[in-house]
């Protein structure tokens, strides 16, 4: 449905999307991963005819994006990171706004806003201003904005950012509903847990290059089964440990980040009682430990040496 | 169409939810007017203050001190500016709005009411001098209603200085003078036959006096006619106030305001997102500015109209000499308007830009373009200065309708000015709008 190739997209001198490249086939939801700055919005922006590529090709639907803009159109349906409504409007009027935007009219129409506002859970307050709603309603409202047309691929950048977890679980139940009806979608986010929990497929992002692709087993699978360990230690002892830890068997690497050390290891159980001596021997006291298992964040850390929540500029 | 007609629906449904829009651009200028109305345009419903109401007097053959005294009257009365004029004169001077009304004694006024026939007296009114003309009528009235009631008769015929004649009082002085005795000498002394023939005259004369004086007391003989004279302004020209002035060039200040307010929007749109949202929908980008010009068009049109129809309904602003021409003014003001200050809203990349630099050029153009004084008082530089702004040529042809009760022909070279400015300024946007498009600025 999507094939993105060597997409470039140049600001200046500054390259925000460097060579990307991935396909999305019809009907699955694409996850892309990344933090703030590394590219998932302009990605977003040339896949969706807003920005012009500087180099590369995507084809949506079998339509160029650069020489078909309008055939693209009317596949798509993009639901911005921003709260993109008229917030001194009802959300009826909205919704009604955006279909007649889109050719519709009529009882067909106000059929469809019907649809839209239960699928929103918004019926009962389709009367009120948008701008008297809590966050969580306007993302809602912001989200099935986007499907008013019945678009076969939805872009939907970072749909759950600023409002609280249990609205965040609310729009991420209607995305997997979404999903389970055959919609192709595309989810950035820098969160973690929902590229695990909605994606079939992730491409995680960093600094305008695509650094993995794949489904979150293959991906994981790329760091190997492997545990990370983080040690509180005070800064004196940091070097000592990690160059007596490297020599470990057990260990398969070792570093330091955020004034914790950090250590790899296929099995961080057998890795402890070391840990624990090597205190002791220097009168330390343990302060904090954390041992982690593989994930996605492991892997972005792995592949970019810093965490998804960091700035990624 | 049907899609720009979606953009401009939905502006001006935002416009009419904004109640804080509603009141800056509609009840403030609505107040701001009214008060410039009160100061120049005179009280609600006149044209000019109250105090000295012009009048002409036409009183035919009144003798002279009578007339001095009723002249002398009314300007010690501190409330009018009389002026003498015959008929034809006091005619032409309430036509014209000189007089607020003229007071119209028959020629023969005086000798007519001795001789206890009815009088008429007669009121001109200008019907838009309404309180001026009022207050006229009302003197008048309350005077006829004195003479009815006998006091102007007893006045007439008793002053102290009163005499029928010099002679006859003589005669009547010596004819009564003495004691009993002397008196009936006198009127049986054969020497003063003609003396007292002479005070008999006087007698009788003064016995119809008496007789006139208790039938004015009995039953009104003096009649007021009230009559309005139509302005001579209706028919080919009209009374202008400074308000006349005002009015237009302040709705077209507070214009300026508002539809920079619109092309504001744009750049709102663009920080929401909410432009972006829609040029992702099919077809051109064009009717997403073009929308939005039209939806500002419409708010100037209904914001100008308010302004003027309020003017004209409490202070009698002219709206022009026929229902089209000013409503053409309106229209090309309002698109050239829109017009220019979404130009500067395209040519600009932030909104916060955008704010200071159409505050800075609302008060330039309103400057140099004759929203602060009459275009025919500016200085000959600052008119030619103020040639290149769309609200000199908004303010001259409503100078020309509504001052001079132009029609469309007197408002030619403006309006074909905003017309020809609006076709290049809605070009003019389209082309940079689909430019900032294309090349990705506005996403």
């Amino acid at each position: 449905m999507i094939e993105v190739t060597d997409l470039v997209k140049k600001y200046g001198t500054h390259r925000a999307v460097d060579g990307v490249s991935f396909t999305v086939g019809r009907g699955e939801l694409f996850g892309l991963l990344g933090p703030n700055g590394a590219g998932k919005t302009t990605t977003i922006g040339v896949l969706s005819t807003l920005l012009k590529a500087d180099g590369g090709q995507v084809r949506i639907g079998g339509h160029d994006v650069a020489s078909s803009p309008a055939q693209v159109r009317r596949l798509i349906g993009v639901v911005p990171q921003e709260i993109a409504l008229y917030t001194d409007l009802t959300a009826r009027d909205n919704l009604m706004f955006w279909g007649r935007l889109h050719g519709l009219g009529g009882a067909a129409l106000s059929r469809r806003v019907e649809e839209l506002l239960v699928m929103a859970d918004l019926a009962d307050q389709a009367k009120r201003r948008v701008d008297a709603y809590s966050g969580g309603m306007m993302r809602r409202l912001n989200l099935v904005a986007g499907l008013i047309h019945e678009p076969e691929v939805l872009f939907l950048d970072e749909p759950t950012v600023g409002i609280d977890a249990q609205a965040r679980s609310r729009i991420l139940d209607l995305i997997a509903q979404l999903g389970r009806q055959g919609l192709t979608v595309i989810y950035t986010t820098h969160y973690l847990e929902e590229a695990e929990h909605l994606c079939d497929r992730i491409g995680v992002i960093d600094r305008g290059r695509l650094v993995a692709l794949g489904d979150k087993e293959s991906l994981i699978s790329q760091i190997g089964d492997v545990d990370l360990i983080r040690l509180s230690l005070p800064e004196g002892e940091r070097a000592a440990f990690a160059a007596e830890c490297g020599a470990w068997p057990e260990c398969a690497g070792v570093g330091e980040r955020r004034g914790k050390v950090e250590i790899r290891t296929p099995d961080g159980g057998r890795l402890l009682p070391r840990i624990q001596d090597w205190l002791r021997a220097h009168d330390l006291p343990l302060e904090q430990l954390e041992i982690e298992r593989p994930n996605l964040e492991t892997l972005y850390l792995n592949l970019t040496g810093r965490g998804l929540r960091e700035n990624g500029s | 169409m049907t899609r720009l007609w979606v953009f401009a629906a939905r502006d001006l449904r935002r416009m009419a939810n904004d109640r804080r829009a509603l009141v800056i651009n509609l009840a403030l200028p609505l107040l701001l007017t009214s008060i410039m109305g009160l100061s120049f345009g005179g009280g609600i419903f006149g044209k000019k203050g109250i105090s000295a109401i012009p009048v002409a007097l036409v009183a035919g053959e009144l003798p002279d001190a009578l007339r001095d005294r009723l002249l002398a009257g009314l300007q010690e009365s501190g409330f009018f500016a009389p002026v003498w004029a015959d008929s034809a004169q006091a005619d032409a001077l309430v036509r014209s709005g000189d007089v607020a009304a003229a007071i119209v004694l028959p020629d023969d006024a005086l000798k007519g009411f001795f001789q206890s026939d009815s009088l008429s007296v007669a009121v001109w009114k200008d019907p838009s001098s309404e309180v001026k003309a009022g207050i006229v009528e009302e003197i008048v009235r309350r005077g006829v209603l004195r003479v009815q009631a006998g006091e102007a008769a007893y006045r007439a015929l008793w002053p102290d200085d009163y005499r029928i004649s010099t002679g006859d009082s003589a005669a009547v002085a010596d004819l009564f003078a003495g004691g009993l005795d002397e008196i009936w000498r006198n009127l049986r002394d054969p020497d003063a036959v003609d003396s007292r023939k002479r005070a008999t005259e006087f007698l009788a004369r003064a016995m119809d006096h008496q007789v006139a004086l208790s039938r004015a007391l009995s039953e009104p003989q003096v009649g007021l006619t009230i009559a309005d004279r139509i302005p001579v302004a209706a028919e080919d020209g009209r009374e202008s106030s400074l308000f006349d002035y005002f009015l237009p060039s302040f709705a077209v200040f507070f214009l300026m305001f508002a539809v920079a307010g619109g092309a504001r929007d744009l750049h709102r749109e663009r920080t929401r997102r909410t432009l972006q949202r829609q040029l992702l929908g099919p077809g051109s980008a064009w009717p997403v500015v073009v929308g939005k010009w039209a939806a500002s068009v419409v708010q100037g049109v209904v914001m100008l109209s308010v302004l003027l129809l309020a003017g004209a309904l409490l202070f009698r602003v002219n709206l022009g000499p026929d229902p089209w021409t000013l409503p053409v003014v309106v229209v090309l003001t309002c698109t050239a308007a829109s017009g220019f200050f979404m130009l500067l809203a395209l040519l600009v990349r932030r909104e916060k830009v955008l704010d200071n630099l159409s505050t800075a050029v609302i008060l330039v153009s309103g400057m140099l373009g004759g929203n602060f004084m009459p275009v025919d008082n500016m200085p000959e530089w600052m008119a030619a200065v103020g040639r290149f702004f769309f609200n000199y040529w908004a303010n001259l042809s409503f100078a020309r309708v509504i001052g001079d009760n132009g029609s469309l022909t007197a408002v030619g070279t403006p309006l074909t000015v905003l017309a020809t400015a609006s076709a290049v300024l809605l070009v003019a946007i389209v082309v940079l709008f689909r430019l900032r498009v294309r090349r990705g600025g506005w996403a």
